[in-house]
């Protein structure tokens, strides 16, 4: 799976990558088709890499960056190019401008690392002798043309053409043939180095994501994660940076979650609007992050790798496929209980899972899935308004609505309860006054009959 | 900018070109896309080929790259593509024959504009404009133009003149005040008015396309923005409204006129003015008197009567030069 595949994910990782700081869109493609990691130990590299930039961004004079960052502007993806030179064929004038300039940015940006001891973290091939094949004067310039030197004849022949400007035409077809001599020639040349200086590009890529990332998690305040080899997960102060920054346009806070994941499923209740559904967001969104080596929005936080990552959210109609709310979100939990007995290890975020149906059989869907998913090596965390009986699950209860706001806290309780907030919360929204009063009688009626 | 095929606009450029202190200022060309004239990207006739002299900075396609008669360095290939292949600039290092075709949107020739000025601090950037992207001779893209008119656009002299005439008259529209240009220029779309005391309030119509626009709660109103398009139903609506008699309608810039020359004259008969927020300055008129079908306006008599209509000198390049 790649990062593209999981962009549109509806846990707001999009907001990720479009706050990344990216300086070529070549970096973007390279990331957008950067595979997700699933082992420690890749991971563990990424991070460490990640670090090192974080340092150097930390301790490098702004100006300093900023030049690089300039450089990285330059970076084009020139790949066609690239299998062209590979293949054996001429480069014109335009693919050879492209080779240089590309070996001229790789030596630059090298030069500037390595002056930061950076040499050691992503390794740039030397390119310095594809430089001296197509700058023959030694210029040290990105701009390209069928320089004089790489042939008397053509020399002669331009000269002759500046004093004759009316035989142009004529010597210009005749320069041509030679240009193209050089052309051959230099394609020959060039064509060993063809996988250095694609090695080049993708360094010089990693570089430019490396940057964004390093500078996005000061920018956000994300944090380095510790990698659980237990399958366990532990978010201190957790928030959902697109969240936080649409709540600061309006003045307001963020409250940060804590939350530990066991083995054990997860169950959530809680009151309407009492961040729910942010709560399963941002663990999926970290997730992700981790497994593709971004920052993490917490004050710190220590995650598991998986193998697989489903977030399911109720309200999702599948029109293309002709199918209604309900029918696309049995689908969707039909996939994770068939995946959870491959083997393989899950995270699953289920959102109030069959919420669309009556409440009777919703809530009987439910507590069985609860007990169907209790049994497999997975990790599940759910979000449900029905009073179920929760088994062997951990139930967090949003801590809700207190003296008029809303304590979005997760507490551990001993049962699945479920609080009875919503008439409260309707009433501070100022809702029909008569519609909440009668609902108030009947529940007690109900009440008063049980 | 030409106002029809075969008014002379590439004359116009060659000789423009050909007077151009390349020696003390860094001058680069470029066109709007593969210009609007499509008909020769379907007929395959050749697109004519300007002359860059030894110096000149150029963006074209990486197809009419390839096809330069003449020896130039290139310095940038850009990531934006045109139908012809992306954009590439180079300079010209000796004189000879290219053909142009630059960034495909205003927006991007602003973008390539930029960078020009920044990256190797050129001083004049001169532009092929086409005439389905009136866009690229909006004041937001280019500082100053010229008109190139001739018998392609009308054969009847009359005609010829009240047409380029009101050409003319949209490019010259007065500036608006500086309070209201700081006030509109940032307001890019929606329908906008002024009270008298100053205050600013938005139209809810969503734009001047709108069919019902209903211009309510505007007594007093001295000031009416529009960020978009100006057409001849809403100029209608404006005109035939008794509070608005003698609004001063503001517009972007002149691009963004579409009314037809009779609404503007019934409107501004009425007391009505139209201002802009920002202007373009025209240099000067340049005339082709022969149309595609052969038929030959007198050079001095159009050239007098189009001179004495828009109070700008009014040149006959071929003529002149002969």
């Amino acid at each position: 799976m790649q990062l593209k595949n999981v962009i549109e994910s509806p846990c707001g990782l999009r907001y990720m990558l479009d706050e990344l700081d990216l300086q070529s869109g070549f970096a973007r493609r390279w990331l957008l088709d950067s595979p997700m990691m699933t082992t420690g130990s890749e991971i563990a590299a990424a991070y460490d890499e990640l670090r090192r930039f974080v340092t150097f961004v930390e301790q490098t004079d702004k100006s300093r960056i900023d030049t690089l960052l300039f450089k990285l502007q330059g970076l084009k993806d020139i790949r066609t190019t690239i299998t062209n030179l590979h293949h054996g064929a001429v480069l014109d004038d335009i693919e050879l401008f492209e080779v240089k300039h590309l070996a001229i940015l790789a030596t630059d940006v090298s030069r500037l690392l390595a002056q930061h001891s950076m040499a050691d973290v992503v390794e740039i091939p030397d390119l310095e002798e594809v430089i001296t094949i197509l700058d023959p004067d030694g210029m040290k310039i990105a701009t390209f043309y069928i320089y004089d030197s790489y042939c008397a004849q053509l020399k002669d022949l331009r000269a002759h053409m500046r004093q004759h400007p009316e035989q142009q035409d004529d010597l210009l077809l005749q320069a041509s043939v030679l240009e193209e001599g050089v052309r051959k020639d230099l394609s020959r040349q060039l064509q060993p180095f063809a996988v250095a200086i694609e090695q080049a590009q993708l360094a010089l890529a990693r570089i430019d994501v490396n940057l964004a990332k390093a500078m996005q998690m000061r920018q956000m305040e994300l944090c380095f994660p510790s990698l659980s080899y237990k399958g366990d997960c532990r978010y201190k102060a957790m928030f959902h940076p697109q969240v936080k920054a649409a709540l600061a346009v309006h003045g307001k806070q963020f409250q940060p979650v804590d939350i530990i994941l066991g083995h054990q499923p997860t169950l959530i209740t809680g009151a309407n609007m009492g961040g729910k559904t942010v709560v399963l967001k941002t663990l999926t969104l970290c997730q992700l992050l981790f497994q593709f080596g971004f920052g993490i929005p917490a004050a710190s936080a220590h995650i598991a790798v998986r193998d697989e990552i489903y977030f399911c959210i109720g309200d999702e109609q599948s029109v293309e496929k002709g199918l209604s709310s309900f029918a696309a979100e049995m689908k969707n939990i039909d996939a994770v209980i068939k995946a959870s007995r491959e083997n393989k290890r899950i995270l699953a975020l289920i959102d109030e899972p069959a919420r669309t149906t009556n409440p009777t059989e919703g809530a009987a869907l439910v507590s069985a899935l609860l007990k169907v998913l209790a049994g497999q090596n997975m990790s599940l965390v759910m979000t449900t308004h029905y009073d179920i009986e929760p088994g062997k699950s951990r139930c967090l209860r949003v801590k809700g609505f207190e003296n008029g706001s809303m304590d979005y806290q997760l507490v551990e309780v001993q049962d699945g309860e479920v609080p009875h907030e919503a008439l409260n919360i309707a009433q501070s929204l100022g809702i029909d006054n008569e519609w909440i009063e009668t609902a108030r009688a009947l529940l007690e009626t109900s009440n008063h009959q049980t | 900018m030409g106002l029809e095929k075969n008014t002379g606009k590439t004359e116009t450029l060659k000789y423009v070109l050909d007077r151009l202190p390349v020696q003390t200022k860094r001058i680069a060309v470029t066109s709007i896309g593969i210009d609007g004239e499509t008909t020769d990207q379907v007929t395959r006739t050749q697109k004519p080929e300007i002359v860059l002299r030894e110096g000149m900075y150029f963006g074209t396609s990486e197809t009419h790259y390839r096809q330069r008669r003449l020896l130039s360095e290139l310095i940038d290939v850009s990531d934006e593509g045109t139908s012809l292949g992306r954009v590439v600039t180079a300079r010209a290092l000796t004189r000879g024959k290219i053909l142009l075709s630059g960034p495909s949107s205003a927006s991007s020739l602003k973008r390539w504009m930029s960078e020009m000025q920044q990256r190797f601090d050129i001083d004049l950037v001169i532009i092929d404009g086409a005439l389905s992207r009136m866009s690229s001779a909006s004041p937001a893209v280019s500082q100053s133009m010229i008109l190139a008119t001739g018998a392609a656009y009308s054969a009847n002299i009359n005609t010829l003149v009240s047409k380029t005439t009101h050409v003319v008259d949209l490019i010259n529209l007065d500036l608006t005040s500086e309070r209201n240009v700081d006030t509109l220029t940032p307001l890019e779309k929606g329908l906008w008015f002024i009270d008298k005391d100053g205050e600013l309030h938005a139209l809810d119509t969503a734009t001047s396309l709108s069919r019902d626009i209903h211009f309510q709660g505007m007594d007093g109103c001295e000031t009416l923005y529009v960020a978009g398009a100006l057409v001849d139903g809403f100029l209608e609506k404006v005109r035939k409204n008794k509070d608005l008699k003698r609004v001063e309608l503001v517009v972007r810039d002149f691009t963004k006129v579409f009314a037809s020359p009779q609404q503007i004259r019934l409107f501004v008969k009425g007391g009505g003015r139209i201002s802009v927020l920002s202007k373009s300055k025209l240099l000067a008129v340049t005339v082709n008197p022969t149309s595609p079908s052969g038929y030959v306006l007198d050079s001095d008599t159009l050239c007098g009567r189009l001179s004495e209509a828009i109070g700008l000198p009014v040149y006959d390049l071929l003529k002149d030069n002969h």
